[in-house]
């Protein structure tokens, strides 16, 4: 019977070419937003490697005040944010922070010469956000005290960062080369998604900040963590403490979860339109195959009769109206994986291969669900066709 | 092939009425007819009289307003859908009036329909069952074509055959030789009479031609959906 249906679909090709062509599309449409949900739920569902939920952003911007004694007057702010009951660390950083939509790329290579030199995010922290982010290392140790009298500044590396440069040994201790400037390896990350949920992980690389460094610029980011159930009465404190200290500074508050919300709501913006033009689209071919097939059925009624005649039954009728979709969906997909196997060949996008292997299996899957779910009213018709009637007509 | 005493089709009281928005037609009216296992039986009359209606009901692709259609001494209404299925694949020939071939199929393909739908028979003994067919029509030389590029009389040769194909008890013909000309109309009834005499295929065969009549055994004249004679 599969035979059958094979020999009939591409008998009636030309007829069936339009379908065909719809199908084929569908699945393309299909593939190309399941690839993109594919990787961003890939990157979501990947850890992001450090805590963000109690975790506080304070930035301090001395706007106009005088130059002289601003990292002092951060200092103390910092000891006095540090002091509250509702806080249990602080610590500066670069303002490139978690959520935040901005970025640092450095590229890092190993050795003196920088070798092999690969692109990364990089990050400033000081010793006490590893209390703040509690990074799990696999390797290694964070930044501290002992690391003020290092020949070589310390540099934290994230596990693919390190694999990229040492490959089968160990980078603890090694010399890597960022910007003309030598570091020593001391600890390995798992991961450190500062860039957000939704985007792939990537190399970073961690640098320390002493606490009298100035290289942070005028500018002074503090992350904090908070005991659970802090809030606005928290903020509030914080604001009034700093203030009394900084005088005349400008202070903004937020929170990484705030922040992290903000940033998945305009990711998934454009995603969710995206996925509206989709369903548009593949509503409309649905109801294009739907009334082909309506068409085709009213067309067929004598050659269905006959079939009747010759001993199909009414269920018989039914399945072979379905099972001619199936084929025709089949035509359509093969297309389809045609164009869809070329993404991964190519290594297109960056992307996995298993994101595009996922989508093709999910377009797929709605591709059929889709030609079934439009044959299934018309093959009741078409077994419910009476042969003495249909056999008459004509 | 099951045997039985039961005639191979009986059919009582028949009544078959057509029922549109605007008009009644009484197609079939009071039709008591039994074909006995082997006969080979052809029914005459004018057109509109009720011919391809009778076969229809004969054929049960069709059901009667009143009365019954017994297969084997057994009512049809008793059959199921599958079961009526699976009788109309077994036992039933059909050749229609207007052939009826799929046209999206080739010949071979088109004789091989009712192959199709008997299981347990694989594509190799449908294909040669098909071919041989095609062969006792001759029209071995055609398998390939298409029935838009075959003249009326090689399509209704096909649809012959296609009747054949299955092997079945009864052959139903509906005006097999309607569009043939007199030498092939020769041939097909031949063909027929040696299937009836050699094999005991039941046959009924609607005709308008006398001489043809004359070579069955029982001759049914049906006027206005009566018999008369
Ligand atoms: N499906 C139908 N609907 C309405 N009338 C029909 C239908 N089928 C047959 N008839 C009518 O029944 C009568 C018998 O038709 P038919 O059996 O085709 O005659 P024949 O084959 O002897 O020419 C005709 O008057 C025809 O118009
Ligand atoms: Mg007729």
């Amino acid at each position: 019977m599969i035979r059958h249906l094979f020999t009939l679909v591409w008998n009636r090709r030309r007829a069936n070419f339009l379908l065909i062509t719809e199908m084929f599309l569908a699945f393309v449409v299909l593939f190309v937003v399941g690839s993109l949900l594919a990787y961003y739920q890939r990157n979501y569902r990947t850890p992001l490697g450090f805590a963000y939920a109690q975790v506080w952003r304070v930035d301090l911007d001395p706007g106009t005040q005088p130059q002289a004694g601003r990292l002092a007057t951060v200092r103390q702010v910092m000891a006095r944010l540090r002091a509250l009951p509702g806080v249990v660390s602080v610590g500066r950083t670069s303002s490139n922070t978690p959520f935040s939509g901005s970025f640092n790329n450095t590229d890092v290579g190993a050795g003196k010469e920088g070798k092999g030199a690969t692109r990364a995010s990089g990050f400033y922290v000081e010793d006490d956000l590893r209390e703040v982010f509690q990074v799990p290392l696999v390797a290694g140790r964070w930044f501290g005290r002992r690391d003020d009298g290092a020949a070589l500044p310390p540099a934290v590396l994230t596990r693919d960062l390190a694999e990229q440069l040492f490959p089968r040994q160990s980078p603890l201790g090694q010399v890597v080369l960022r910007s003309d400037e030598q570091f020593r390896v001391v600890g390995v990350a798992e991961r450190f998604r500062s860039d957000g949920d939704l985007e792939a992980l990537r190399p970073v690389f961690l640098m320390r900040v002493s606490p009298q460094d100035t290289a942070l610029g005028e500018a002074s980011t503090l992350l904090l963590r908070v005991r659970p159930g802090a809030g606005a009465l928290l903020e509030r404190q914080m604001r009034t403490e700093t203030l009394a200290i900084a005088k005349g500074w400008n202070v903004g508050i937020t929170t990484l979860a705030k922040q992290r919300a903000a940033q998945l709501k305009e990711a998934l913006t454009p995603i969710g339109a995206l996925v509206l033009v989709c369903v548009f689209l593949v509503v409309n071919v649905a109801l294009g195959l739907f009334g082909v097939l309506w068409q085709a059925i009213n067309q067929r009624r004598a050659e269905l009769g006959v079939r009747r005649a010759m001993g199909a039954t009414a269920g018989g009728i039914s399945k072979q109206v379905v099972g001619e979709v199936l084929v025709l969906t089949t035509f359509g997909l093969l297309l389809g994986l045609l164009v869809a196997v070329q993404f991964p060949l190519l290594g297109a996008f960056d992307v996995p291969a298993g994101v595009y292997f996922t989508a093709m299996a999910a377009a797929a899957a709605g591709l059929y669900a889709l030609a079934v779910g439009c044959a299934l009213y018309p093959s009741q018709l078409a077994a419910g066709i009476q042969p003495a009637v249909a056999l008459r007509e004509e | 092939m099951q045997t039985s005493a039961a005639p191979v089709l009986q059919l009582t009281d028949i009544e078959k009425i057509y029922q549109t928005k605007t008009i009644e037609t009484v197609a079939l009216h009071r039709i008591n007819l039994t074909i006995g296992r082997g006969e080979f039986v052809s029914i005459m009359g004018p057109s509109g009289c009720g011919k391809s209606t009778l076969l229809s009901l004969m054929g049960l692709l069709d059901e009667p307003t009143h009365g019954t259609v017994a297969v084997d001494g057994r009512p049809v209404q008793s059959y199921s859908d599958k079961e009526l299925a699976g009788l109309r694949n077994l036992k039933i020939g059909f050749v229609f009036q207007s052939y009826h071939l799929i046209n999206d199929l080739a010949v071979l393909d088109n004789v091989e329909l009712p192959l199709l739908y008997r299981p347990g028979l694989s594509g190799k003994d449908r294909r040669q069952r098909a071919l041989a067919a095609l062969d006792k029509v001759g029209l071995s030389a055609r398998t390939n074509h298409f029935p838009s590029q075959l003249s009326g009389g090689q399509r209704q040769r096909v649809a012959i055959a296609r009747a054949l194909a299955g092997a079945p008890e009864i052959i139903l013909a509906d005006e097999p030789t309607g569009n043939l000309d007199s030498v092939m109309g020769e041939e097909i009834m031949d063909l027929l009479l040696g299937l009836n005499r050699e094999h005991g295929t039941t046959i009924v065969m609607v005709t308008h031609d006398e001489q043809q009549a004359l070579k069955t055994q029982r001759l049914i004249r049906l006027f206005d959906g009566s018999q008369v004679g």
